[in-house]
């Protein structure tokens, strides 16, 4: 798994599982704040975003640097802060994957799932660029 | 829904905590101002309901179709600003 989420997962490394607070929660989904981050090794490099208080219900999702070279979103001041993000090396990058019957999958780069990494608490961000990225990036298979 | 008459210059309070000022009027946009709380998430409407909408149909993907992914880059961070980030500053 690469670096940039070995950090999280290392804390709870025997299940490979973290425990992620979204305090705003996700867009549509703003009541439901407590997630677990699952990696499973025949997933990678997917990986689970599940509900804690509902289980049966997860996101599957990727670190965008398996989807195109070049993703740099621009966070918002306000989304620095609210994630108390000292540095951008801080930053774990998601981006939610959606799977619709016969067509190609899709990847939200507009609306990535960023979580500090220190703090373990995340947030749904727009990011002042968002404009420069789809929300149904088509997922290249290779 | 409640409807009220602004003027350029003044404000709604929301839940005394939110402010949405009425900035300028420029031909048939509205500039609005808004001041609210980090906690308190603030979008346009389309963007919010595209990005609802995705995620909505994105919950509960089944397993078994995962595609097989390489990386395309090194993890890369994203940018913030530097004055932005808390405890930066000497």
């Amino acid at each position: 798994m690469n670096n940039l989420l070995t950090a999280p997962v290392e804390r709870q490394a025997a299940n490979g599982a973290s425990l992620i607070q979204l305090p705003c929660g996700l867009l549509g989904f703003e009541r439901v704040k407590n997630y677990i981050l699952l990696t499973r090794p025949a997933e990678e490099p997917f990986l689970r975003l599940q509900m804690v208080e509902e289980p049966k219900r997860s996101f599957l999702v990727v670190p965008p640097h398996f989807v195109i070279a070049d993703y740099r979103p621009d966070l918002s001041e306000l989304d620095v802060a609210f994630l108390e993000l000292e540095d951008p090396s801080e930053a774990i990058v998601l981006n939610i994957v959606t799977i619709r019957a016969g067509a190609q999958p899709t990847v939200n780069l507009k609306g990535p799932i960023v979580v500090n990494r220190r703090t373990l608490i995340g947030k749904q961000v727009i990011p002042i660029n968002a404009a420069e990225y789809a929300i149904r990036h088509p997922l290249a298979l290779s | 829904m409640l409807i009220l008459s602004r003027k350029p210059g003044e404000s709604i309070v929301i839940d005394g905590r939110i402010t949405v000022k009425i900035m300028r009027l420029e031909g048939d946009v509205v500039r609005v101002g808004i001041e609210a709380p980090q906690s308190v998430p603030v979008h346009r409407q389309e963007v919010y309901d595209e990005i609802q909408k995705n995620n909505q149909e994105a919950l509960n993907q089944t397993l078994g179709q995962l595609p097989r992914l390489t990386a395309k880059a090194e993890p890369s961070a994203p940018r913030t600003a530097r004055s932005s980030i808390p405890h930066a500053r000497p």
